[in-house]
This record gives structure tokens, sequence and C-alpha cells, in this order.
């Protein structure tokens, strides 16, 4: 038997300091009990702040780049076939759970992105929200699927995520949010109060997705909004709901366990969407072999690319990507120029006016000076549209480089670089409010709650 | 906007052949990948919509057109309708073709001999005797379609390996929704 405490981490996908510290604190008095009981502040996340790599770079220590995952999606290789969804065989390095594994201590992990397929681990493990609604296979071991379907009363109960959540009707998404959250944190209770467990970690999606489809009904900063609009107290309806659920899984949990409650990004107002690709056709930079007659994903665009510089791709963030000769298979960038037009680039996007002329405030980063080893296919510049007030749209032949349609649907919210963080009842822990904490940080802080030491080559370090 | 239809899933065959069987495991499929799905089963609608209305080829007919109607009215408003019914005129299905457009016709096979052998319904025994008439394949036509989206011989497969077909027919033209998870 160990002596180990016992941690719970509680995540909570897109848990925004706006709204868990300020705007909704009074919502969720057990967030707020715990916040307020032990220590707190704003997490720093990852560059970008995507769900996928950041969970992953949280619970490895690690950077993007030493991950080699820079997004939802990745470069596959340096072809132009197009991007693949980063799922946990992206992850190559040791995560918190597999160090706690090699001692013999047991995690019991509930959704933790990303868990599809869900690889076997010293424990138990349920498949996270990239998991197919139909899968048949989404635990570790096999057998807890029976336990969760009996929790449930029956197969496909359980919500991993809700597909095409942009395109479901308001109502029906927001119907499925509160399903999605009720029945994660009741298998959860099931499951803390029946496996033997020395770490417990689950990750609830339902604020990221309740977010992105409900913020501009809520916030009345965003240009959307309306008074009186009829989902106006949908995130005051969820986040007391939430913390409800919060509190009743605190209920079950061991009295003298450490708990954590924590965030991967925090979300903000989403302006619009920058149509990168038409961009860097007005710009010069990417041909096309003839104009498009419709809106087309970039993917099945006629791109020359024997005349094309750079193309990017879509997402809370843009991804540029630059055309190297000796890399890509037609590059036309001479390898003695990259710096230059990357450059280049960075000048041009920086300057970018928005829809009014005015400065839209882009930010744009080279992986090479934002983390310290870049593995993998990394793009070449990585873009802020106006610090993150607007999306990156890949699609191409959009009437205007603005627009206020999303390619994949209607979206209140882009990501933003904070999350939240708070950790209680820890003998002898800091107190109040902390600043300076990294997303990067936390999986070393939770090893050395059980005395074991950040992995090798690990950027992140306890704040403990 | 764009816009945004649905579209329509018809099932015909004879009484047994295994379209609602079908088209109930098809339902949710649908829905795990997001799509407003509704089901319009033909013996449901005649409790209903077309109550009254019996079996001679005028009362068959304003049925299967009625059917065709709602199922216009969800497809335009971005509802996939998955309508069972046993339809057997060619004409009256592809009057409804016509009117919804986004069609797809799925052709639910078996023989005479088996469904009368499966005879779920316990009519077949009864159409054969005699006590029932204007029954679909013993004593009134089965118009089998010409060029069908989809035909399904259920003697070579289980409802679930049917519905199967079915969706990766409709992947196939395009109908479906991706399946793949959101950004996150």
């Amino acid at each position: 038997m160990t002596h180990a405490p016992r941690v719970a981490v509680i995540g909570l996908d897109c848990g925004t300091p706006q709204l868990l510290f300020r705007d909704l604190a009074d919502e969720v008095p057990n967030i707020r009990k715990l916040m307020e009981g032990g220590m707190h502040g704003d997490l720093a996340s990852i560059t970008p702040p995507i769900t996928v790599p950041a969970w992953a770079c949280a619970m490895t220590g690690k950077t993007p780049g030493q991950l080699g995952i820079y997004g939802f999606r990745n470069r596959k290789d340096n072809t132009y076939d197009g991007m693949s969804i980063a799922t946990s065989d992206a992850v190559k390095e040791p995560a918190v759970w597999d160090l706690l594994g090699q001692r013999g201590l047991k995690s019991l992990l509930i959704g933790v992105p990303p868990s599809y397929p869900p690889k076997p681990v010293e424990g138990w493990r349920v498949g996270c929200f990239l998991t197919p609604p139909s899968n048949k296979g989404y635990t570790h071991p096999v057998e807890l699927q029976s336990e969760i379907e009996e929790e449930l009363g029956g197969p496909g109960e359980y919500i991993f995520d809700i597909p095409n959540f942009r395109e479901q009707g308001l109502d029906n998404v927001l119907d499925q949010v509160f399903k999605m959250t009720e029945r994660r944190f009741r298998v959860a209770r099931r499951l803390v109060t029946t496996k033997p467990w020395d770490y417990f970690m689950m990750v609830e999606m339902g604020p990221d997705r309740l977010h992105h489809v409900f913020w501009q009904y809520f916030d009345r900063r965003h240009p959307l909004y309306e008074a009186g609009n009829r989902f106006e107290t949908a995130f005051q309806d969820y986040y007391r709901f939430l913390d409800k659920e919060v509190g009743s899984l605190l209920e079950v949990l061991p009295e003298d366990g450490v708990t954590i409650v924590m965030s991967d990004h925090g979300a903000r107002p989403m302006m619009g969407g920058i149509c990168i690709n038409d961009w860097l056709v007005n710009q010069g930079y990417l041909s096309l072999s003839e104009p498009p007659s419709a809106v087309t994903s970039i993917a099945d665009a006629p791109i020359d690319w024997g005349r094309t510089v750079a193309w990017g791709d879509g997402g809370y963030y843009g991804r540029l990507f630059l055309n190297v000769q000796g890399r890509e298979p037609n590059g036309v960038v001479e390898p003695g120029r990259y710096e230059q037009v990357r450059d280049e680039l960075i000048v041009a996007l920086e300057a970018m006016p928005g829809p009014d002329g005015e400065p839209l405030g882009t930010k744009v980063f080279k992986p090479q000076d934002v983390y310290p080893d870049v593995r993998g296919v990394a793009p070449d510049l990585i873009v802020y549209f106006g610090d993150l007030d607007w999306r990156s749209v890949g699609t191409i032949g959009n009437p205007s480089v603005y627009t206020y349609e999303n390619d994949t649907g209607p979206d209140g919210a882009n990501h933003d670089r904070t999350g939240v963080f708070a950790l209680s009842n820890l003998a002898g822990q800091p107190l109040g409010s902390v600043d300076g904490l990294n997303l990067v940080d936390v999986g070393p802080t939770i090893l050395s709650l059980y005395d074991i030491e950040a992995p090798e080559g690990a950027v992140g370090r306890s704040f403990l | 906007m764009t816009e945004d239809r649905g579209f329509c899933v018809w099932f015909t065959g004879l009484s047994g052949a295994g379209k609602s069987t079908i088209a109930e495991l098809l339902v949710p499929a649908l829905r795990e990948r997001g799509h407003k799905v509704e089901l319009l089963d033909g013996d449901v609608v005649r409790t209903h919509l077309s109550k009254g209305l019996g079996f001679s080829k005028e009362d068959r007919d304003t049925n299967i057109l009625r059917i065709g109607f709602v199922a216009n009215l969800l497809v335009r408003n971005g509802v996939v309708a998955v309508c069972s019914a046993i339809s057997p005129y060619r004409e009256i299905r592809d009057r409804n073709r016509e009117l919804i457009g986004d069609f797809v016709e799925v052709y639910v096979k078996a023989s005479l001999e088996e469904v009368t052998r499966r005879d779920v319904k316990g009519l077949y025994e009864k159409a054969i005797a005699g006590e029932i008439s204007n029954f679909t394949g013993v004593s009134d036509p089965y118009e089998e379609p010409e060029s069908p989206e989809l035909v399904i011989d259920t003697e070579q497969c289980s409802p679930q390996q049917a519905a199967e077909i079915v969706l990766a027919k409709l992947e196939e033209l395009g109908r479906l929704k991706s399946n793949q998870p959101a950004n996150a």
C-alpha cells in the first residue's frame, strides 16, 4: 500500500477565468469553496491553446514542439495530403499516469484528451471526446464498459461529445450539453467509489461546447449579443448545474485527498473569421490553376503548387505552411530565402487591418521561437488573428477576407490563452490567488505530490 | 445562408421483407451522426394521418402520397425523412421522388416464399387462404423499382448488416454528415 495522497483532478475543458473567477463566481459555490480554501489562479495555456495538445502538454510537462502536436489537426508529413486528427497514438511521451503506473499506482481516467483509442493504463480509462459515438471499445479494460452501461441504463447512453454540435439546433445542443455532463459525472461518481484508484482525473467537455455555441447569447461584449434573448441565462443555468455535479462528486471523493480543478484553455468572444487562403491569394502568395466557382476546402482547391509560396489552415488559430524546395513535393521557396519569406509574411500578417480599417492586432509566432524543440511537421507560422479575437477560416473562394460565417458552422467564442487552476486540501500548500501558473507545470506538480520527479526533458516544474 | 436540406430514405418492399426493422436501426445511427431524423412508417401513418384509408389502389396511392407530402416538408427543413412503406406502385414512388428530389430509394427484397415463411404479422396465411383481399404479393401486385439507389436482399444479410449497407450507400452518395470529431 502507498502512503501517497490520492489526487483527484476535475478538468473543465475551456474553463475560463472571466467566468469562473468573476462573472459566474456566484453560480459555482462548490468550485469557489475549493478556490478559497486553497490556491487558485489564471493558468497560462500553451501556444496554441487547443484542447488535445493542451491536455497532453499538461500531463507530460512538455511543449507542443516536444510532443510534435501543434493543434487538433496536424500535417502527417511534408506532402500536400492534408491533415490528420491527433489521437492518443500521437502522444509518445510519458504522462502522469504512466509514471504512476511504473510505481504500481493506479489511475482512473475519464475522458482525458487524447484518449481515443483508449490505450492500456495501470488502472482504468474511459475514452475522450474524440471517441466515435458508436465505438464499441471505448474503455480500458473493455469490461469497464458494462459497468458504465449498467450505471446509465444501457449501451449508447454515455455521451463522449455532441456530434456536429454547430449544426444541431440550439435547443438540442443545450439539452445535450446538460445530458453529457450529468452522465459523465454520474459515471465518475460510480467509478471513484468502486475502483481502488490512487490518481483520478476526468475532463468534462460541456463548458467548451457551451462556450462555442452560446457565448454570444451571454456576453454583452459580443457584437451579436441581444439583450433579452432566450438563451441569455444558458451560461448561468449550465454553470449552476455543473457546480452541483462537481459538488456531488466532491462528496464521494476521499476527505483527505488533494483536489484540483483546472482547464486547458479559456475562451473569449469571437468577432469573426479571417479567410487566410483568400488573403494569401490577394497578397500573391497562393495561386490557383482556376478560380474556385464556390467556397472550397483548401484540401480540394486546385492549387498551382509551382506558383504557390504558402497556404493556410483554419481553426481557432491560423497555421501557415510554406512550400519549400526540397521539403514539399513541388516546393518553390528556396531554403536560403526561407527566413526572409517567413519574416515578410509576419510583417504583412501583423499589418493586416480589420474590416473597419483599424489594425487587427494580429500576432504571429515562429514555432522555433516558442518551443525549445520542434518535432514532427510543425506549421511554419502560427497566427493569432486579432490576438485570437478572430478565428482562421481554411476555405478558399470566399467573397471577402473577413467572414462572419464560420466554415464549420456558427461559433460565438474563440479559444483564449488563459485557463484556470485551483488546488486544495494539501497540508502546508500555498493559499489564495497565485500568479505565474503554467499549464506545462501541472503534470510535474501532480507528480511531486507522489514524490515523483518530472519526466526527463519536461520543461514544466512543480509550482508547489 | 446556405440551403440546409435533409433527404429522404424510402424503403419499399413486400410486407415482412424487413423495411421497418432496418429503418428503426438506421434512425439512431443517423442521429448519432448529428442528423435530425423522423421515421414515417406506413403501418403507423395508417393509424392517424391516413386513418380510414383502405387497401384499394386509390387508397394505397393516397397513403403513399401523403407520406411523400410530409417527407417533403421535413426534407426541406433539414430533416432526414426515413419512410418505410410497402409502396407497391412504381408510379407513385416516382411521384414522391419527383416531389422530394433528395430521394434515396431502397428496395428491401425478399422472395414471396421467404416473407410467407416469416409471416411476421400472420397476414400471408390469411391472404393465401383468401381471408384478406388486396394483399400485396398475393392478390395485389408489387412493382419492383427499376433503378433504386440500393437493393438489399434480406435473405442474404441480417438487419444490422442491412442498416450498415444503407449507411455505407448514404456515405457514398455524400448524404451523411461527417462523423469526424469537432475541434476543441
